[in-house]
């Protein structure tokens, strides 16, 4: 006969946990040099941060950014693209170049042990790119391909037509970061080679150091390898559109025959990252989409079973990124499974949430933030932010007292300034003929229906 | 090197196996269970019934309502998940360690008390959701197929890797109540389960609550045995097949029939793996996406599996106005040239300086860790493979690899899958 323990266990005594003491030195060129010691991870993450990136570009060459930081690792003044892989390797090292909406990155995770060799070759990377034409435009043509193959994904071409709906073409956001098809053409070396050039600036621009550091000089290493470099124009920091493209609620249907799920996302301009009211715009997201238990993923997965999951977020950028809900439902259901969500988020901004409810979600985001830190790479990534966005130095370390300071009544403020449903815009990427007249009879908004979409590309047809 | 892992390994008196392992760099801590069934272990007519089962374990026992075991694990801070895989079906926590004691006893009470908390209703709810989990990661994903395809062709039908772990739809839809009751009382027993606990814990502690939370579950003597799952080493011929899909870029999928995990023959075939295709410096990156431009991209991998073959599989996506057949036949260049040529020096550093690498940062997390102690006593009964099994890749030698490609890397052992563009093949249509 099995016996179990009914009472639940009470929690242990917390032991002490602070975000890791970080050092900030800044090198005479201004660099900054962020170095954090973290014992027991000799595996150490190294990322130089340059906060431009796809935000700050011309919108007619959009996706400079993101394909010249992809080419960085194509070849240096010293190595070609394939020399520098085997050394890199030969280090047990991963080098690796991105670029984003706010910024260009170029990091290396190796033992540390190997760190100098590898700072040295992600220096050359940083410092003597040479972009040869022939591997830049191979990359555009993978580029090229890639949006071919984003259109046929339904994830994809949903979050594709989000954005076109929400943002106007004035706007950055209005496009993916990697660009589209008319301004990637135009992408060459010239391009990229300009376009990184506005990043490459010490000023303002950070190398965040963490792992197993013990008594490696890491101030002294960034002063040899990057000490010399000096930038060309400063950067940008370029204030970003944010006019809605509708005011009125819209539904945007992409038919996708035979689809068996409709993604949808719902959603309209959201905010920045640098806000007052960052942490209370936390704890309101972690309820209406962003915990297991949330009110989203209440309702849509564990009530009606109409999806895998459903989450809504904020995506938050140096100006005003996306809010959405998203939910990939079965098509059967698509226009309950919208009703539903819709009716969340009215909610949310209806009345205050529960105690539960807010307790929930606080405990989670202050619990779960030793374990988001437990390893360098996160660590690296969670200090890229406060350098992107200029935020003050214990940011982190104060992020723990600021969610437990939020109230319901910030969470009801929250959610009525920034969840606004008479503007919300439902788009769609579905079979329509399965769900098209539902739609039409549901009071949801003005409806738009794309039947254009070729599943196979034109070169293929031909 | 990573220091090596240092763990207790012991069994309560009704077979669990508990196995801690302590750290107290950070002030978190892993909760990890491996229970020795997987969708190898369905019947014909009940495929995807493991996984399904997985999410009725979420759905509330005796003393924990629905949806309840997520809400306090979040509440406490912690992260948590399952997973159904081909041999096993893995639930876990990762906490701050002041927690710790809660995960337990979210555990022991599904492993006790599970079928008192079920209904129709939470089954029928969850097979929704399963059933939305397939079309999401398979049905209405371009080349979502292919998992599955690959599995038929690479196991007989009367074997339990012929299916995917995901099931079919008329299967999900057959599941009832019970079917549940009975898997729960066969497989879903302590004497068939291994408890890992590995970060900031001490040890008498862990094995105190353990025993406090676990130690009242009843043992199953009688788990029923799988049958013989070995198979030939080898398919014995190829086997091709085209599927029309709504994707822009041709796709070719490549599998093979590989050394059962624990083979020492598929510790060099992983090497091999990372040789041919593990990032740019790779032979299969370097030929078909950097020099010939014929591949949008390329992958190989191997699936350990321990009931008679592992799969190793890799894909190339064909560029557009590239001929399919020009990039199957490079692929399938490469991979048999590994089997006569031995790789350089130069290639074997290079993995295995990666290997240790990827070893040191996998191995810095306490969930990580939690997990491979369960996966090594599951499969192996020898959990200090977590420790040996760096070395083994380390030691891995050129005419090892050699060896392995040529046996593994053969036309008679391989499954070709080409995807390509619906309606590509019939012009008068794609015109209009």
């Amino acid at each position: 006969m099995t016996t179990v323990v009914a009472e639940r266990p009470t929690p242990g005594l917390p032991r002490p946990y602070e975000f890791p003491d970080f050092r900030r030195d800044r090198l005479p060129n201004g660099l900054d040099v962020l170095t954090v010691d973290v014992p027991g991870r000799p595996l150490v993450s190294a990322l130089l941060v340059m906060p431009t990136g796809a935000v700050d570009e011309p919108p007619e060459l959009a996706g400079a950014a993101v394909l010249a930081a992809r080419a960085l690792t194509e070849g240096t003044q010293s190595h070609d693209a394939v020399a520098l892989v085997e050394a890199t390797e030969r280090l047990g090292a991963s080098l690796h170049a991105d670029a984003g909406w706010d910024a260009t990155t170029i990091g290396v995770d190796v033992p540390v042990e190997r760190l100098e060799p590898a700072l040295e070759l992600a220096a050359e990377v940083a410092l003597t790119p040479t972009f040869p034409a022939s591997e830049v435009d191979r990359l555009r043509e993978e580029r090229l391909n890639d949006i071919l193959q984003a259109r046929a994904d339904p994830r994809r071409r949903v979050e594709e037509a989000l954005i076109e709906t929400i943002y106007t073409r004035e706007s950055p956001y209005h496009r993916p970061s990697a660009g589209v098809r008319e301004t990637v053409e135009r992408l060459d070396a010239g391009v990229l080679r300009a376009a990184y050039a506005g990043a490459a600036n010490p000023v303002g621009a950070a190398l965040i150091v963490a792992g197993e550091l013990g008594d490696a000089d890491v101030r002294r290493l960034a002063e040899r390898l990057f000490g010399s470099w000096s930038g060309g124009q400063a950067a940008g920091q370029r204030t970003v559109e944010a006019e809605p493209a509708n005011r009125s609620r819209r539904v945007r249907v992409v038919h996708r025959p035979g689809s068996v799920q409709t993604e949808i996302r719902i959603g309209h301009i959201g905010r920045p990252r640098r806000i007052a009211d960052f942490h209370a715009l936390s704890v309101t997201g972690a309820i209406l989409g962003g915990l297991f238990n949330s009110r989203l993923n209440r309702k849509l997965r564990e009530e009606k079973g109409y999806t895998y999951g459903a989450t809504a977020s904020f995506d938050l950028r140096r100006g005003a990124g996306p809010f959405a809900a998203r939910a990939a439902v079965q098509t059967a259901v698509t226009v309950p499974a919208i009703l539903d969500a819709i009716a969340e988020l009215e909610a949310i901004r209806s009345a205050p949430v529960t105690t539960a409810e807010l307790t929930a979600a606080r405990d989670f985001l202050v619990g779960v933030f030793p374990l988001r830190f437990e390893t360098p790479g996160p660590i690296v990534g969670a200090l890229s932010g406060v350098v992107i966005h200029g935020l003050p130095d214990d940011e982190l370390a104060r992020y723990r007292e600021r969610i437990e300071a939020v109230t319901a009544e910030d969470v009801l403020r929250t959610a009525e300034a920034n969840v606004r449903p008479s503007e919300l815009q439902i788009v769609l990427v579905g079979d329509a003929d399965a769900f098209g007249a539902d739609l039409e009879a549901a009071p949801i908004g003005e409806i738009t229906i794309e039947r254009d979409e070729p599943a196979v590309a034109p070169a293929e047809r031909a | 090197m990573p220091d090596p892992v240092r763990f207790s390994d012991e069994r309560l008196a009704n077979g669990l196996r508990l196995i801690v392992a302590e750290d107290h760099v950070a002030p978190v801590v892993a909760v990890n269970i491996w229970y020795d069934v997987g969708s190898k272990n369905e019947r014909p007519g009940k495929t995807g019934f493991a996984h399904l089962f997985e999410h009725v374990m979420f759905q509330g026992s005796a003393h924990v309502a629905k949806t309840e075991h997520i809400a306090l694990v979040q509440a406490a801070g912690g992260t948590m998940n399952g997973t159904t895989w081909l041999d096993r079906t893995n639930y876990f926590e990762t906490l701050p360690s002041h927690q710790l004691e809660l995960a337990l006893w979210l555990e022991a009470d599904r492993m006790g008390t599970l079928l008192e908390a079920l209904s129709q209703e939470n089954l029928d709810n969850q097979r929704e959701v399963v059933k939305n989990e397939k079309r999401w990661s398979y049905d209405n994903r371009p080349y979502g197929t292919w998992n599955e395809k690959l599995q038929a062709h690479l196991f007989p039908p009367e074997h339990p890797y012929h299916h995917p772990t995901i099931g079919s739809m008329e299967d999900l839809e057959a599941a009832s109540l019970e079917d549940v009751g009975d898997f729960f009382a066969t497989y879903y027993v302590p004497n068939n389960a291994v408890l890992s606990v590995v970060g900031d814990a001490e040890t008498d502690r862990v094995r105190a609550w353990t025993e406090r939370y676990f130690g009242g579950i009843e043992a199953r003597p009688d788990i029923p045995p799988l049958g013989d799952l070995s198979l030939p080493p080898t398919l014995g011929s190829e086997r091709r097949e085209t599927v029309e899909d709504a994707v822009p870029l041709p796709r070719v999928y490549v599998g093979f029939r590989a050394p059962a995990f624990g083979d020492p023959r598929l510790d060099a075939l992983e090497i091999a793996s990372h040789i041919l295709a593990g990032g740019k410096g790779s032979r299969l990156h370097r030929r078909l996406v950097r020099d010939e431009r014929i591949a949008q991209d390329v992958a190989l991998f191997t699936l350990g599996f321990v009931g008679g073959a592992s799969i190793t599989a890799g894909w190339a996506t064909v560029r557009p106005g590239v001929e399919v057949e020009r990039v199957e036949s490079a692929f399938h260049e490469e991979l048999e040239r590994l089997g006569r040529e031995d790789v350089t020096d130069d290639e074997l550093a290079r993995a295995r300086a990666l290997t240790e690498s990827d070893e040191l940062g996998a191995l810095s997390r306490v969930d990580e860790r939690a997990d491979r102690l369960s996966m090594f006593a599951t499969l192996f009964d020898r959990p200090e493979l977590i420790n040996e099994m760096l070395p083994r890749y380390l030691a891995v030698e050129a005419p090892t690899i050699r060896d392995v490609a040529a046996s593994v890397f053969r036309p008679d052992n391989r499954v070709v899958l080409t995807y390509l563009p619906a309606g590509a093949s019939k012009p008068a249509e794609a015109a209009a």
